[in-house]
Formats: structure tokens, sequence, C-alpha cells
């Protein structure tokens, strides 16, 4: 008979299946992924590694407006779309690009809001992916929405609801979980806390003994893990995937991991930490651990490592011939998605933007 | 010397600097005004100067932010906050619109707020998603506000001044994409307060009115007319609420036409109000109506589209182009 | 800097293996940015620049012009700043690359870029379809005004302006084009005479408004008159021989009203107002000059604004314009106004002289009579000369009878002989 505290408090310690140097640690909880999974795994986070610095280096040429990297943090980003199913929902912040690409979503489309051409640039409905949210947690009260309706139709959803470690202090987090444990929604709640909102660190934004730990006062269970380490996330999130799944209502995941860059590009991190504090997490390195865990098991050599290089090149040239080319939105569309009908005042102001653009000198 | 030259940002970190100096019961906080000095720096220095109790950075929540100033107000603190981006304000929009806008009337004046609400708003920074709304319209439309609008640096510092030392809550719009402006400045000069608008610049024929990041470009457009002849008069609203009727309407019955200009949406906006008032006003003396240059009723645009939306030196000629001149 | 990259020479195509730097186009110490071309080199077809892929500080570069240089080999070595460091910059030197965005764009040039729009009627109207006549589209509440003022009734104009819009110079138009329309009243008997009533003629907004101040001038004012008969040969003579064949020269107005500006300049007392409120006589620093112009809709008094500072020509320019704007229906309010003191030549109906009205919030007027042949003494001897009658109509308030005496002698003396006035102008 387990206790409250022990249903629905994390692990004393972040669940660790493989530690930084590549080590093996067993939990009696939660199973080493199939060996399968963790090469595939491996491969998409070099895919991964190579969008952040890719996006990044676009920046400085000045093809995107902004990019948000999640530089040492892939094995979140990619983890937490290995565990869904074709069915299942994504709803992603700003900062995780490499997720919605490892969903399927192209990468360009993926790209769009942070070049600027529009807000969003791909089918949510195709991909099961909402859009790109930028203001703080919002998106978690509709992530709600999405998984009862599923629950109400009779469909097997699952709905995987990623945020920072800054957006649980926002009002809509503490709304959208309270929600979901009322009406038991599938809903994977996924704290990617990189311990930095900005500039505020996480000892700022809360003091509670982990955010995992908020899940109890929603009757919630909150788990832990290693938010660098593949092995341990994929089995934390499957099983939180499995018993949402399973009708029991939403969980709370939170992963351990570190912003290892600024903000942004345009973010001088100096002014609020230093770099003796960022160093001991590059040895952390989600791509390191695992590259030294799969060479020690035999399930990762040359040939493995050169086919993941070829697909990250390709992935890189994709983004690079993507975003050099010049395409200019249309004006036009300013006023073509306000209502399934256009008012007289629209069509009368967009009719005024066509008269201007007509008498533009070249 | 009195005079310097200081860009925005530095006007605003020098007033709270010097308000935080004359009264110790002034706080700054928000979210990454602390060590950072704020996304645009306008905090800098400020926790160095003064220390983690007097600014500071808060958890992410908005509404969180507003009610502890409302707390902190009831209590004897001048408290000075900062939402991060216009738009990042709406989760605190009840606490402003129930509380922070009623208090002094639910209690009958027993309980007064002085308080400010720092927003940078409006756009042309090339900014994704969110990241430039004009809100004040909301702001203004919410009796018990205060809302103040500089244009130029020496208002940044001179309003912001006074909006600190002012018995009720003002929210303070900062034109963002001013930022960077750099004047020649006297700080010790008074400048007019809260509740005055000032006219920036004479001209006979047509009267431009407009606020924040509006009145610069009011400003290029009347030099690009007088290269084309026609002589615009400039006025700088500065005060959205409480508005300053006289001064805009003496200059608008002055040359008897008006363009209003600003960013936001035009439908249901602060520039519909400023064209109803001044025609009540000024019906008599009006040559042609009153017309409005504002942003498209559109969400705003992504970057690459967002030149369509702001209101630009040509589309302002545009629309003085339709005041009736063959009328004269 | 906090490291350095350098960049290897790439293969430029066709399977090439060298190729000769052309000529640098950067040099040790230049800033760079990314895409930067810093070297043109010549392949055996062509030459080609080659751009940088990093940015930075130049900090090598690996051969002289005229050098070849491998493919594969060090082509430019760069210092390269960290993102932090190359953020920080772009803040120093204004918005560049926002939290959020791409940041302020750069400012265009001065002026237009667009071409204007093609002037169309300025007026939004839609005509409303099948409405009934509401209130008359007026162009501007100004122009309504003016109507209403003048006793125009605008659903009797037709509107110029596109879309049957009325604009000012149909009302203006209407204002001129308006006569008192007699009507004619059937068999009505006027008790107290026993006479049958010929006609009414209803009287106008303009009409009502000019017996207003006529009325109000008698109510009010103190007035006197004093006259005289003056021997205008000498000023004939003179406007005469100030024509020419190029130059038609001041006319005789004009001339007139020069020395009545002279005469007030020396007897100020007349060109001002009672300030009854403060029991103040106001004596104006300066001339705004009303002459009397007939109408077809009556009298009216424009005046030459500021005519102390024009020369007889410049006032017989004026006197012109405002003739003609007061025919056309054209004068403004303020020049209808604006009169400080009134020159009345009634000498075209025919008669002498006038016990006039004062222009009331004026306080004189001075008439001119018909000049005609009479005759006079001159040296002993009877003379036919050119005689005219000058009226001073005065505000009593203002000054006595010595000083309207002077003044009207002054301007007679003007008139008799201008040369000799010359002295004093």
């Amino acid at each position: 008979m387990t206790t409250v505290e022990e249903r629905l408090l994390p692990s004393a310690d972040p669940v660790q299946l493989v530690d930084e140097h590549g080590v093996r640690h067993d939990n009696p909880q939660y199973g080493m992924p199939a060996p399968e999974a963790l090469v595939d795994g491996y491969a998409q986070l070099v895919v991964g590694r190579r969008i952040n610095d890719q996006a990044s280096a676009l920046v400085r040429q000045g093809r995107l407006a902004v990019y948000p990297s999640s530089h040492g943090q892939e094995a979140c980003q990619v983890a937490a779309t290995m565990v869904l199913g074709e069915q299942d929902w994504l709803f992603p912040t700003y900062r995780d690009t490499v997720s919605i690409v490892s969903r399927g979503v192209d990468p360009i489309e993926t790209l769009t809001l942070l070049r600027g051409d529009w807000h969003s640039g791909y089918d949510p409905y195709e991909r099961k992916v909402a859009p790109q949210a930028t203001p703080l947690a919002t998106q978690l009260v509709h992530a709600v929405g999405v998984a009862h309706a599923a629950r109400l139709k009779g469909e097997d959803t699952v709905v995987m609801a990623l945020c920072g470690d800054g957006a649980t202090s926002e009002g809509d987090f503490h709304e959208a979980l309270n929600f979901a444990a009322v009406f038991k929604a599938p809903v994977v709640f996924f704290i990617q806390n990189n311990e930095y909102a900005i500039s505020v660190p996480l000892a700022r934004q809360t003091v509670a003994p982990s955010l995992a730990h908020k899940g109890i006062g929603y009757g919630m269970p909150g788990e832990r893990a290693d938010g660098n380490d593949l092995a341990g996330l994929l089995s934390v999130l499957g099983a939180a995937v499995g018993r949402a799944r399973a009708g029991e209502g939403p969980q709370l995941v939170e992963a351990h991991t570190y912003r290892v860059q600024a903000h942004t590009n345009a973010d001088d991190a100096t002014r609020y930490r230093n770099d003796a504090e960022v160093a001991p997490w590059l040895e952390r390195d989600p791509l390191k651990r695992l590259d030294a865990y799969l060479s020690a098991e035999g399930l990762l050599d040359d040939v493995r490592r050169g086919e993941a290089a070829a697909a990250a090149d390709k992935i890189a040239a994709e983004l690079r011939d993507g975003l050099m080319q010049e395409v200019s939105p249309d004006p036009a569309e300013l006023f073509a998605h306000l209502y399934a009908t256009p008012t007289p005042q629209l069509k009368e102001q967009a009719a005024f933007l066509q008269d201007e653009l007509s008498r533009e000198e070249a | 010397m009195p005079y310097e030259k200081l860009t925005m940002a530095q006007a605003l970190n020098q007033a709270l600097r010097d308000a935080m100096r004359a009264d110790d019961t002034v706080l700054m906080f928000g979210e990454d005004v602390g060590a950072l000095g704020g996304v645009f720096r306008i905090t800098d220095g400020l926790t160095a100067e003064f220390g983690e109790e007097r600014c500071f950075d808060t958890p992410l929540a908005e509404a969180g932010i507003v009610g502890m100033a409302v707390g902190l107000a009831m209590n004897g603190m001048r408290p000075v906050v900062e939402m991060q981006f216009d738009a990042f304000g709406y989760p605190a929009f009840e606490q402003v619109v129930s509380h922070v806008a009623k208090m002094r009337n639910r209690t009958r004046g027993k309980v007064t707020l002085p308080m400010v609400i720092r927003m940078p708003y409006a756009g042309g920074i090339g900014g994704v998603e969110h990241h430039c709304d004009s809100s004040e319209s909301y702001y203004a439309h919410t009796p018990g506000l205060t809302v103040v609008a500089p244009a130029t640096v020496s208002d940044a510092y001179t309003l912001l001044r006074r909006a600190i030392e002012f018995p009720d809550p003002v929210i303070f719009m900062e034109p963002k994409k001013l930022y960077w402006a750099k004047e020649e400045v006297d700080l010790s000069v008074e400048e007019p307060g809260i509740g005055t608008a000032v006219v920036r610049r004479e001209g006979g024929d047509a009267t431009l009115i407009a606020y924040g990041p509006s009145v610069p470009i009011a400003m290029e457009a009347a030099e690009a007319a007088a290269a084309e002849g026609r002589q615009l008069q400039v006025v700088d609203v500065r005060s959205i609420v409480p508005f300053d009727d006289e001064t805009v309407c003496a200059a608008v019955r002055s040359t008897g036409r008006a363009v209003v200009v600003a960013e936001a949406s035009g439908f249901a906006s602060v520039s519909s109000e400023i064209v109803a008032r001044v025609t009540e006003r000024c019906f008599h003396s009006l040559a042609a109506p009153i017309r409005r240059v504002t942003g498209f009723d559109i969400p705003y645009p992504p970057p690459k589209l967002e030149r369509h939306q702001l209101p630009g030196v040509d589309r302002i000629l545009d629309a003085v182009d339709t005041l009736q001149w063959e009328d004269s | 800097m906090s490291g350095t990259q350098t960049f290897l020479l790439p293969d430029l195509g066709e399977g090439l293996t060298e190729a000769e730097i052309v000529r640098w186009l950067v040099a040790v110490g230049d800033v760079v940015a990314v895409d930067a071309p810093v070297a043109e080199v010549e392949t055996a077809k062509s030459i080609v620049e080659v751009p940088s892929p990093y940015a930075g500080v130049v900090a090598e570069l690996h051969g002289p012009e005229g050098s070849t240089i491998d493919v594969g080999k060090p082509l430019i070595t760069i210092g390269t700043l960290t993102p932090a460091e190359t953020y920080r910059q772009e803040e120093k030197a204004g918005s560049g690359n926002v939290l959020i965005g791409y940041g302020t764009p750069e400012s265009t040039g001065p002026g237009r870029r667009r071409k204007p729009r093609p002037s169309v009627a300025s007026a939004p109207v839609t005509a409303l379809a099948g409405a009934g006549r509401g209130v008359p589209l007026v162009v501007s509440p100004l122009v309504r005004r003016m109507a209403r003022d003048g006793g125009v009734d605008l659903r009797q104009v037709d509107g110029s302006g596109a879309g049957g819009v009325i604009v000012r110079r149909d009302v203006e138009a209407a204002l001129s084009a308006r006569a008192e329309e007699p009507v004619v009243v059937e068999e009505t008997v006027e008790s107290r005479t026993g006479l049958k009533e010929l006609q009414r003629v209803p009287m106008s907004g303009f009409r009502k408004a000019v017996a207003s101040t006529l009325s109000r001038s008698r109510r009010e004012i103190p007035e006197a008159t004093t006259w005289v008969d003056v021997d205008a040969t000498e000023l004939l003579a003179l406007r005469e021989s100030l024509r020419s064949a190029t130059d038609a020269g001041p006319g005789l107005l004009a001339l007139m009203a020069r020395f009545v500006v002279a005469g007030l300049k020396k007897y100020p007392e007349l060109n001002g107002f009672v300030d009854t409120e403060r029991q103040e006589l106001v004596q104006y620093d300066g001339v705004n000059l009303g002459l009397a112009a007939q109408t077809e809709r009556g009298l009216v008094v424009p005046a030459v604004a500021d005519a102390h500072l024009l020369t007889a020509r410049g006032l017989d320019a004026e006197i012109r314009r405002l003739t003609t704007a007061a025919r056309d229906g054209r004068l403004t309010a303020h020049e209808l106004t604006c009169g400080s003191f009134t020159l009345n030549n009634y000498g075209s109906f025919g008669v002498d002289g006038s016990a006039a009205i004062i222009n009331h919030p004026q306080v004189a007027i001075l008439g001119v009579g018909r000049i005609i042949d009479r005759p006079w003494v001159v040296d002993g001897q009877l003379a036919i000369r050119k005689l005219t009658q000058l009226s001073l109509v005065f505000d009593h308030r203002v000054c006595d009878g010595g000083t309207a005496a002077a003044f009207l002698r002054f301007v007679a003396d003007a008139f008799e002989s201008p040369s000799s006035i010359l002295a004093d102008l």
C-alpha cells in the first residue's frame, strides 16, 4: 500500500540511467530503453544539435530574427517526441524547435516564426503540434482542453505539454495543472528546468524542493529526471505517457538540465552568471555521454556516427538553403486571416494598402 | 554642465535612480530587472546602487507582480514595476482593472495607490509575435488610471519622475523603438508635467496630433511637407489620460485641419477618442473632417510585414492631402 | 577576441587546385561580417569574389596580391567574437538585434517615397440611394455657418462638389446672387395710411445685420458733422500726371486714401474706439482704412489692413482687389470688420454732402462728394475749378470740434495743394 506521498512525490534524486561519464545505472522503477531506441535517439540528438548550431549561425547572418537555442537540452527535446504516438499532441514553447522538427514538422516551416514571415509556419493538425507559444504557460491550459476533448471523443490521445522553469511561476501553470487533475486529463506536463528564465535563476523562481514536488498540490504525481540523460528521459516520459493513456490522469515530469547558452543570441549572459558555473554542464552534455555509453555497449561505431553526421549535414544544408532564399510574405495576407468572412472594414483597409503599394516608388 | 547627450533608456535609468535617491520608499521590481538590469537595460545598475531590497527580480508572474505592488502601495511604499513587454502585461490585466484602477474609488479615498507600471510598447523593432503590441487603449478606457506616453528623451525623464511622485497609479508607456534615440538634454529643466500636451512644431496649414513613437514620425512628415510647401503643426499629446483638451484644441483651431497619428489599431482606440473630443469642441473651426492614421484592425504583423502596419511619412502626407484644401 | 578561425581556400569549382590572389578587399584589422567579400581570386576562367564565413576582425592574410594559393590551404585568418561580445557591440551601436527580433530598421531618407494619390474630390461622399432630401451635404461646418449667417437656405443650393456636396463657392455664389425678392401681397390695406401694400421685401440676414449696426451707431454715438468745400483741381492734375502710356498710376481714390491715412497719423483721436467698459478712449497705432463699396447685396465696407504701411500705389492695388472681391461676394469676415476709419466716396451718386452714419465701433467717417466744375476765386479772380465737398462725421466723445476741423483741414489742404503737403508726409 503506497502512501499519497510515495505515489505523488518525485524520487529523492532525479532518475538517471546513464551518467555523465556514460556509465549505466539501473533503476528499480524505470527500465533501460531498448538499444534500438537509444541508437535512434543518438542520431536524433546529433541532428538536433546541428539544428541548434546552424540556426544560431543563421541569426548572425541576418536570416532569422532571433533563435532561442536548446543547445545542451537536446535530450529533453528528442525524448519528448520519441515517446509519442501519431495520435498524440505536442505543445511546444519558442525554445522547442528541435522537438518540433523531430516530431516531423518541416524545419523551414518550423522556423517561420523566428524568421519573421508569419507567426506560425506549419499546419498544427498535420503532426499534431500546436503553434510555438511565446507567452509563458498560456499553452498549458490549451493542452488540457485538447486532452479533455480527446477523452470525450473516446480517443486515446496523450498531450505532451512543454514549459520551462520560469513558466511554473505563472498563474496559468497553476490553473492548467489544477484543471488537468480535476478533469483527469491525459496530459504530461514536461518542465525543462534549465535553471534560468532569461537572467533569473531558479532560486528566485521558487523555493519548492523541486518543481516536480508541485504535483502533489494538485493530486498529480510528479517525477524528476536527469535532463541530459536520454535513456532516463525516455523511460520516465514513456512511463508518464503510458499512465496518462491508461486513464490515470495527468503527470508532471521535471527534467533537470541547463541553458548552456544565453537566452537568445541577443542576450549577454555574462551580466548575471559566470563561465565557471557553465563549465561543469559542458561535461554533462547529452551527446557526449550517450556516445560514450553506446560505444562501450558496442552499439555505436564510426559507420553509425558517420550516418548521423551525414543526416546532420543534410539538415544543416536544408536550413541554409531554405533560409537563404529571399521570400517576402504577401502584405495582402495581413487582412486575410481575421474572420471566416472579411468584414467590409477589412476589405476597405486591404484596398487602402493595395493603393499605397501601387504608388510606391521603386 | 547641464547639457548631456542621453538615450531614452539612459534617461529612464537616471529618472529611476534619482527617484530612488530622493525617496527610499520607491521600489523597482519585475522580471530580469535586477542583475541583468532589464532586457532593455532600463534598470541597469540599480541593484548595485540600492541593494536587492529596493531593486529586485520576482518570479515570472505578472499578476503576482502587479498584485504585490498593490499591497506594497497600500502599506507605505511607492512601487515601480515593469511588465517586460506590453503584451506580457495581459496576465496582470485583471489586477490592473479590478484593483489598481478601483482602489481609491472603492475606499472613498481612504486607500490610494501611488504606483507606476512601466511597459515597453509599440513596434518598429522587427520583433516576433507579442512583442510589439500597443495596448494603451485598454488602459486609457479604464477610469481610475493615469496613462502617460513620453516621446522625447527629456520627457522620458521628467514624466517618469512625475509619475513616481504622482499620488495615483500611472501606466507608463515607454516607446521601445525610441529607447536608443539620443538627444542633448538638460535634466534640471522643469518640463511640463502630467496632463499637458506640447506643441513641438509650429505650422499654420494643418495639425498633426501624435503621442509616443508616432511623434518623431509626425515631425518627419512635417519636414517633408514643408519641402512640398505645406506647414504642418505637430502636437505631442504626452498625457493620454488626463488628456489636455485645451492645448490640443487651441492648436486645431489655429489651423482648422487635423490628422491624428498612432500605431495602435484604429477601431475603438485612443485616436478615436481624440478625434471625437476635438471634433466636439472645434467643430466650427474645421475646414475638413479630422483624419486618423493608425494601424489596421489586424493583429500586429510579423516582422517582415510590420512596415505596412506602422504610420509612416507617406501615409501621413496622403492623409494631409485629403483635408479639403481645394475649399480654402 | 576569444579565438581565431582560419578560412581555407575552398574549391571554387571546375576541379580547381589553386588560385591566384588578384586583390585583397580587406586589410589586417578590418572588421568583417559573415559573407562579406574578402578577396578576389582568379581561376582559369574568371575572377571570383570569396566571401568570409566568419565575422570578426581580420588577423592575417595568407599571401600577398599576385601570389598563388593551393585549394585547401589557409587563405585568411579572422579573430572571432563570442556571441556575447558581438551582442554587446551591437547593443552599444544602437538597437541591433533586440532580444526578440531583428531590431529597428534603417531610417529611410527624408520626404515622400510614394506617389501622391491623383487628386480626387476629398469628400468621402456616398450618396444614400433612395433617401429623401435630409440635411444637405456641405463640405465643412465653416461653410454651413457661412450659409446660415448669410441667410442662405442650403436646400435651395446646388452643390458643385463631388457627390453633390455644397462647397464654399456655391454658398458665396448664393450669397451674392441672392436678391431680395419682393413678394406681392394681395390687396392688403395698411390701416394707418389707408394705402394698399405694394410689396413686402423680407429683410435678409445681411440686411438685418446692417440695420442693427446702423441703429446701434446712431443710438450710442453722439456724433457731430463738419464739412468744407475743397478745390480739387491740383489733385486731379496730380492724378493725371501720374498716368503714362505704360503705367495707369494710382487712382484718385488711392491718392485720397493716402492723404487720409497721413491725416490720421497726425490726428489719431479719430482712429480708434471708445472702450465704454473701461471708460477709456483708445487710439490705434496703424490704420485699417475702410472703403465703402456698393454691391448687388448692398453697401459693404471692407478695409485695407495696415493701410499706413502702403504707398499710394499699394493702396490702389488693395482697393481694386477689395472692390473686385466685394462684387464677387468673396470678402472675408476679417476684411469686412477690421476697419478703424472709413473713407466714403459717394460722389458717384451725384451728391455733395452727407451726414453719414459712423461705422460702429469706429469713431469717424469722411465722406467725399461729387467733383464738378464750380465757380471759385483764385488769386482774386473768378475761375472755374474742380470742386468737391468733404464731410467729416465724428464721435464727439473722442475729440472736440477743433481737432476734427484740423483733420478735415489737413485733408482738404492735401487735396488743394498736394505738393505742399509733401513736406509733412
